[in-house]
C-alpha cells in the first residue's frame, strides 16, 4: 500500500504555522518530508541541520555559466520549512524538495522571470501571501497576529491545517487560469508527491505554501501533469549555502517573499503565547533604554494595559503588532512617532547574521572570479608584478574594473601605484600580487551577493550607509563609479543627495566638492553615468554658496586655515567641473559678499578676493582699492595682515607684475610702525619665502624703482642706439684678443 | 436658532449622540456611550440604528482609537501637536460622546494657579462662618471629581510647573486632599483628565517626568496628503471669508495649491516627488498657519490690491509663517529658494518675491 499523504499549507516564515507544524509532525510522524523548494538542490536539504549551521541562512542555486543569474530561498529559525527539515533529519525521515528544479527557472532568461514575478505581485497579491492578504483584509498589520487570533482561536474543531486548506479552496474557487510557470509547478509538485507515495510505506507530509494547497490535494492524471512539464527551459546550476542576514528577511530589502518585521517574527517563535504582550514590551523597553530615553517600569505596566484594551476595543482576543507598537508609542514613546520609527529598525528589524558550515560546497564567487580571470587574461601570482592599463581600451578597462570591485571587497590583489596624482585620467598604475588568504576573504563577501560585482556594489552601499561625513561619501561614491557598479552609485548619490540637503555645514559642503569634480571628469574616461552627479553638484555648489557667508564668521585661526584651504580647492573644482554660468556667477557673488561682510574672517575674505581677483571678476583697479581699504591704518593691524595673508599666499608672484597690487601693499607697509612691522614679519616671510631668489629679486628691483618700463622690469636705457654699438666694439674687442693668445 | 455664537459639542451634535446611545452597549463605568461607539463619533459612519454620523475628526483612525482605549484604562490623555491640528476639538468631542459634557474646562496660562486647579475660597463665607464645605469654591477639576465626569486642560504646557504638578496626585491617586476641612474628594467612576498640549512651541513649562510619566500621549499629527490639506484649507478659508464680509478671489484654489506645496515642502523636509531633501525651518508651519497666510493675503488683496490675489501679496505673509527665527530660518529658506523653486514652473512670482524679500 502507498503512503497516505498529508497536506500541510503554511505561510512562508510565518512563526505560527511552524509551531504548529512541528506539533502536527510530532503527531503525525511521517516516514516522509517534502517541502517546496527546488528539486535539484534535494542533497543540500540534510545540511540544514549541521550544528554549524546558524540562520538565517539562504539557499543559494545559480546558473553554472553566469552566478549573475541566480536565486535565494532563504531560511529563518520561524521558517515552517526550515522546522520540517530539521524535524525529517532529527527523525530519520526522507526529505526532499518538490517544486521545479532550480535549472527550470534559472534556465528561463532573467528579464522574463523578473518581469513575471513583478506582474504576478501586481496582479494578484493574494497567491503571494494568502494569509496576510486575509489579514490586510480584516484590518490586520501584521499576518502572525491575525493567525494566532484566527486561525488558532478557531472555535471550530479539528486540526488548524484543515482549516487553513478550506480557507485557501474558498480564496482559489473563482480563480483565472494559472501562468504557464505556476501551472507547472503544482504539476511538478503533484508528480513528486506520487511518487514519493509510491515508494514509501508510511505517511508522507507535504510541507508548500498554503496557496498551493487546494491544487495539490487534487486529483489529475499523471500523464496531463507531465504534458505540462514539456518544453520546460534548463541550464546546469550549482547550488550551495550562504549565510543571509536578518534585514534581508525584510519585505522593504527588496525580497518579495519577506516578511514585515522579521524582529517580530523571532519573537512570536521565540516566546510561547501567555507572555509574549510583556516580554515584546520589555524588548521595547530595553531597546528605548539602550538609546537613551528614560522608561519607568509603571510605563510598560500602563503600555500592557491600553495593549488589552485597544485590543478589546477591536474585539481581538488578544493585543497583537498593531495594538502594542501604538501602546508603546503613546505609553514609552510619549506619543512620538519618531522615538519608534528610530526603534523599528532595531527592534523589528534586527541585525543577525547566519553562518554556513565549512564543509559547504565551493562558493560561487571563486567560480565568477575565476572566470573573469580567465576573460581578462590575468593571472594569479604570489610575485609583484607591475601593470599599466590604457583605460580607453576594452580590456584595459576590464581589467582595471575587476581590480577596482576587488579592492571594495577588501581584497588588495593590485594596488594602485599612482593613487592620488590627477595627470593622466586615462592610464592607471598597478602593482599585482595575490595572497592565498585572499580566497578567503573573498568567501567572506558572499553575504552581500553572488557575483564579485554584486558583492561589490552590496559592500560599498553598506559602507556609505554608515558613513557620516560628506567628503568620504563623496570619495566612496567616487570608488564605486570607477568600479563600474551602478547600483552602488546610484545609492551612494542619493545618499549624497539626502546628506547634502541635511547639512548646512559650510566645510562639509566645500569638502564634497572635489571628489565629486574627479568623478565627473573621471566618468568620462568611463562609460558610467554621470549624469545625476552633474545634477548634484550644481545643487551643492549653490548649497555651498549660501552657507558660505555664515561658515566664514568668527573662526579661529586653525578653522580658518582649514575652511581657507578647503574653499580653494572647492574653487578649483568647481572650475574644473563645467558647471552652468548662472551657478557660477551665484558663487562669485557669495565670494564677493564676503570682501563687504564685516564679520567674515579676515583671512577668508582675502582668500575670496585673491579668487576672484584670479578669475578676473575684480579688475586690478578694484583689486588694488580694496587692498589700500583694508590695509588702511583705520583697520587694526591684525585684521589687516589676516587679509594679507589670504590675498597673497602661495601667489607672492603676482606682486612682481602688478604695479597697481605693489603700490598698495607698498603704502601700507610704510604706514605700519616699528613694532606693528615686527608683529607681522612672520607672516610676511611666509607670504614671500614662497618666492625664489631670482623672484624675490625682482621684486626688490620693481619696488626700488630701477626698472620703471612696463616689460616685466627690464626697460631700456635712455640712448640706447648710441651706447650699443660702442658695447658691442668693446666685447668683441675682448673675444678676439682673448683668442689671440 | 439659537443666540450663542457657538454651542457646545454636545449640543451641536446631540442628535448623533442620542443615535449613538441606542442599541446595545457595553460601557465602562460613568460612560455614556461603548467606546466603539465613541471611535465611531469621532471618526463618522453609521449609529446602530442606521443614522449617519459626520466625521469630527479627519485623520488617522488608529490614534482615535489609542485615545479612547486610553480613557477605558483610566489614565489620563495627553493630546499632543503643533497648533492647529484639532487637538481642543479632538478633546472637547471625546469629552462630549464619553460623558455628555464637555464644559468642564480649564483653560490654563501663565497666571494659573493652584486655587484655579483644586479650589478656592468664598472669602465672605469663610470670614462669617469659619472654613468649612459651604466656603469652598469647586473648580471644574473639582466638580469632574465629584460627579464622575471628564475634565479638560487646554495648553497645559501653558501654566507654571509648580501648579501642573498638583495634578500628580489627583492622576494616580484619584483623590483630591483638602488639609484645610481635614478632609478629601474621591474621584467617582467615570472621572478622567484630557489635556492638550503644543510639542512645538516657545515659552512653554516642559511637563516633569513624574506628571508625564502618569498619561497617554498621543501626538496629531498635519495632514496626510496634499489634497486633503488643500481641501481642508479651502473650505476653512471660504468660511472665514465670509464672516469677514472679504469677497474670495477667483483663483484662491490655484493659490493655495502652491502654498500648501510651499508649506508641506519645507515641513517635511524633501521635495513633493521625494527627489531633494530640504531643511525645515523651526516652525511649524501647520494647516492652520497656511489658512492665515491664505486670509492675511485675501484681506490684502481686497483693501490694496483691487481684489487681486498675486503671489507678491501672498508672499509677505507667507514670510511671516515660515522665518521665525530671523538667522536660521531665512537662511533655510534661501536655500529652499535657490535650489527647488527657482527652477519650478508656476511659481516664478513665489520666487521673485521671496527673493526680494528676505
Amino acid at each position: 500500500m502507498a503512503g497516505q499523504v498529508s497536506l500541510f499549507g503554511i505561510r512562508h516564515h510565518g512563526p505560527g504555522s511552524a509551531r504548529r507544524l512541528v506539533e502536527a509532525l510530532d503527531a503525525l510522524k511521517p516516514v516522509a518530508v517534502l517541502i517546496e523548494g527546488p528539486a535539484d538542490a534535494s542533497e543540500l536539504l540534510p545540511m540544514l541541520a549541521d550544528p554549524d549551521m546558524t540562520t538565517p541562512v539562504a539557499l543559494l542555486t545559480y546558473a553554472e555559466d553566469n552566478p549573475a543569474n541566480a536565486s535565494f530561498f532563504p531560511f529563518a529559525d520561524y521558517s515552517p520549512e526550515y522546522q520540517a527539515a530539521r524535524w525529517a533529519v532529527r527523525h530519520g525521515a526522507t526529505l526532499r524538495f518538490i517544486d521545479l528544479p532550480a535549472s527550470d527557472r534559472l534556465g528561463a532568461t532573467a528579464g522574463d522571470i523578473a518581469e513575471e514575478i513583478a506582474a504576478r505581485a501586481e496582479a494578484d497579491p493574494v497567491s503571494h501571501d494568502p494569509i496576510g492578504a486575509l489579514a490586510t483584509a480584516a484590518g490586520y498589520d501584521d499576518g502572525e497576529s491575525w493567525w494566532s487570533d484566527v486561525i488558532e482561536e478557531n472555535p471550530a474543531t479539528g486540526p488548524i491545517f484543515t482549516a487553513v486548506a478550506d480557507a485557501m479552496t474558498a480564496l482559489r474557487a473563482d480563480e483565472k487560469s494559472l501562468s504557464a510557470r505556476e501551472a507547472a509547478r503544482e504539476a511538478h509538485m503533484r508528480i513528486e508527491i506520487a511518487k514519493t507515495a509510491k515508494e514509501c510505506d508510511g505517511a508522507v507530509a507535504v510541507v508548500c505554501g498554503a496557496w498551493h494547497v487546494p491544487a495539490l490535494a487534487e486529483r489529475r492524471s499523471l500523464a496531463a501533469d507531465r504534458e505540462l512539464l514539456k518544453g520546460r527551459p534548463k541550464t546546469k546550476i550549482k547550488a550551495t549555502w550562504a549565510p543571509w542576514t536578518a534585514p534581508r528577511l525584510a519585505r522593504a530589502s527588496g525580497y518579495g517573499a519577506g516578511v514585515v518585521a522579521p524582529g517580530w517574527c523571532a519573537h512570536v517563535w521565540d516566546t510561547r503565547d501567555g507572555n509574549r504582550a510583556a516580554e515584546w514590551l520589555a524588548k521595547v523597553t530595553r531597546v528605548l533604554r539602550d538609546r537613551g530615553h528614560f522608561v519607568s517600569t509603571a510605563s510598560v505596566i500602563e503600555a500592557r494595559r491600553l495593549g488589552t484594551a485597544l485590543a478589546a476595543l477591536r474585539d481581538r482576543p488578544a493585543p497583537g503588532f498593531a495594538e502594542l507598537r501604538e501602546a508603546a508609542i503613546a505609553c514609552l514613546c510619549n506619543g512620538e512617532r519618531a522615538v519608534w520609527d528610530d526603534i523599528s529598525a532595531e527592534l523589528l528589524i534586527g541585525a543577525g547574521v547566519g553562518a554556513i558550515p565549512a564543509s559547504t560546497p565551493l562558493a560561487p564567487l571563486l567560480d565568477d572570479l575565476q572566470r573573469q580571470q580567465k576573460a581578462t587574461r590575468l593571472k594569479p601570482e604570489a610575485l609583484d608584478r607591475a601593470l599599466t592599463l590604457d583605460l580607453r581600451s576594452e580590456s584595459g578597462l576590464m581589467r582595471s574594473t575587476l581590480l577596482h570591485r576587488l579592492n571594495a571587497l577588501d581584497v588588495p590583489w593590485g594596488r594602485l601605484t599612482d593613487v592620488g596624482r590627477s595627470r593622466g585620467t586615462f592610464r592607471e598604475n598597478w602593482q599585482l600580487r595575490w595572497e592565498p588568504e585572499f580566497a578567503v576573504r573573498l568567501v567572506e563577501n558572499l553575504l552581500y551577493g553572488s557575483t564579485i560585482a554584486e558583492a561589490a556594489s552590496g559592500r560599498l552601499i553598506e559602507t556609505m550607509g554608515k558613513e557620516a561625513e560628506l567628503g568620504p561619501l563623496a570619495s566612496l561614491v567616487r570608488n564605486a563609479m570607477i568600479a563600474d557598479l551602478a547600483r552602488a552609485t546610484e545609492f551612494g548619490i542619493a545618499a549624497l543627495e539626502m546628506k547634502a540637503a541635511l547639512t548646512s555645514d559650510g566645510p562639509s559642503l566645500l569638502a564634497a566638492l572635489p571628489p565629486m569634480a574627479d568623478i565627473l571628469r573621471y566618468g568620462e574616461a568611463r562609460t558610467g553615468t554621470v549624469e545625476h552627479l552633474a545634477v548634484l553638484m550644481p545643487r551643492i555648489v549653490v548649497q555651498a554658496a549660501l552657507a558660505l557667508p555664515y561658515a566664514a564668521r568668527n573662526l579661529d585661526g586653525p578653522a580658518a586655515a582649514k575652511l581657507r584651504s578647503a574653499l580653494l580647492a572647492a574653487d578649483a573644482a568647481i572650475q574644473l567641473a563645467k558647471i552652468e554660468a548662472d551657478i557660477v556667477a551665484g558663487w562669485r557673488d557669495a565670494l564677493g559678499a564676503l570682501l563687504n561682510d564685516d564679520q567674515a574672517t579676515r583671512l577668508i575674505a582675502g582668500t575670496a578676493a585673491r579668487l576672484l581677483y584670479e578669475a578676473e571678476f575684480l579688475t586690478a583697479d578694484h583689486a588694488a582699492d580694496l587692498l589700500t581699504r583694508v590695509l588702511s591704518p583705520g583697520t587694526p593691524v591684525a585684521e589687516a595682515a589676516g587679509f594679507f595673508e589670504g590675498f597673497f599666499e602661495g601667489a607672492g608672484q603676482r606682486l612682481i607684475h602688478d604695479a597697481a597690487l605693489r603700490a598698495a601693499v607698498d603704502a601700507w607697509l610704510m604706514t605700519l610702525d616699528e613694532e606693528a612691522f615686527t608683529a607681522s614679519l612672520p607672516l610676511f616671510r611666509r607670504v614671500f619665502s614662497a618666492l625664489d631668489r631670482t623672484e624675490r629679486r625682482r621684486l626688490m628691483d620693481a619696488l626700488s624703482a630701477r626698472s620703471t618700463g612696463a616689460a616685466k622690469g627690464y626697460g631700456l636705457t635712455a640712448g640706447a642706439n648710441e651706447i650699443w654699438p660702442a658695447h658691442q666694439a668693446r666685447v668683441l674687442e675682448l673675444l678676439t684678443s682673448g683668442a689671440a693668445r | 436658532m439659537s443666540e450663542k455664537l457657538r454651542l457646545p459639542a454636545e449640543e451641536s451634535y446631540a442628535a448623533e449622540l442620542k443615535a449613538l446611545a441606542t442599541g446595545d452597549q457595553h460601557c465602562p463605568p460613568g460612560w455614556a456611550l461603548a467606546p466603539r461607539q465613541v471611535v465611531t463619533y469621532l471618526m463618522g459612519g453609521k449609529a446602530n440604528d442606521g443614522t449617519p454620523i459626520t466625521p469630527k475628526y479627519v485623520g488617522d483612525k488608529r490614534l482615535i482609537e489609542t485615545a479612547v482605549a486610553t480613557l477605558a484604562t483610566d489614565r489620563a490623555l495627553l493630546l499632543l501637536g503643533v497648533p492647529g491640528t484639532a487637538k481642543s476639538w479632538v478633546s472637547e468631542h471625546l469629552a462630549a460622546a464619553i460623558t455628555g459634557d464637555s464644559t468642564l474646562v480649564i483653560q490654563c496660562t501663565a497666571g494659573t494657579d493652584e486655587n484655579q486647579i483644586r479650589y478656592g475660597w468664598n472669602y465672605a463665607q469663610l470670614l462669617a462662618h469659619g472654613p468649612s464645605r459651604e466656603a469652598l469654591v469647586p473648580t471644574p477639576l473639582m466638580r469632574a471629581m465629584e460627579s464622575g465626569k471628564l475634565c479638560r486642560f487646554e495648553e497645559l504646557t501653558r501654566m507654571g510647573s509648580d501648579v501642573q504638578d498638583t495634578l500628580i496626585t489627583v492622576l494616580s491617586e484619584k483623590m483630591m486632599p483638602i488639609p484645610e476641612l481635614n478632609t478629601a474628594v474621591y474621584a467617582q467612576r467615570g472621572f478622567n483628565i484630557i489635556a492638550t498640549a503644543n510639542n512645538r512651541d516657545k515659552g512653554v513649562n516642559e511637563l516633569s517626568s513624574a506628571l508625564k510619566r502618569r498619561f497617554n500621549v498621543v501626538v496629531l499629527p498635519l495632514p496626510d496628503s496634499t489634497e486633503e490639506e488643500v481641501a481642508i484649507i479651502v473650505k476653512r478659508v471660504g468660511e472665514m471669508a465670509q464672516t469677514l464680509d472679504l469677497p474670495a478671489p477667483k483663483n484662491v484654489a490655484d493659490e493655495v495649491a502652491r502654498v500648501v506645496s510651499i508649506f508641506r515642502e519645507l515641513r517635511s523636509g524633501s521635495t513633493e516627488d521625494g527627489k531633494v531633501a530640504l531643511k525645515s525651518p523651526s516652525g511649524g508651519l501647520s494647516t492652520a498657519e497656511a489658512i492665515a497666510v491664505m486670509i492675511g493675503g485675501i484681506s490684502q488683496a481686497t483693501f490694496f490690491n483691487d481684489g487681486k490675489l498675486t503671489p507678491e501679496t501672498l508672499a509677505s505673509n507667507m514670510i511671516g509663517a515660515v522665518v521665525k527665527d530671523p538667522v536660521q530660518d531665512t537662511a533655510v529658506l534661501g536655500e529652499y529658494l535657490e535650489t527647488v523653486l527657482k527652477k519650478r514652473r508656476g511659481f516664478e512670482g513665489y520666487y521673485a518675491s521671496l527673493t526680494d524679500l528676505i
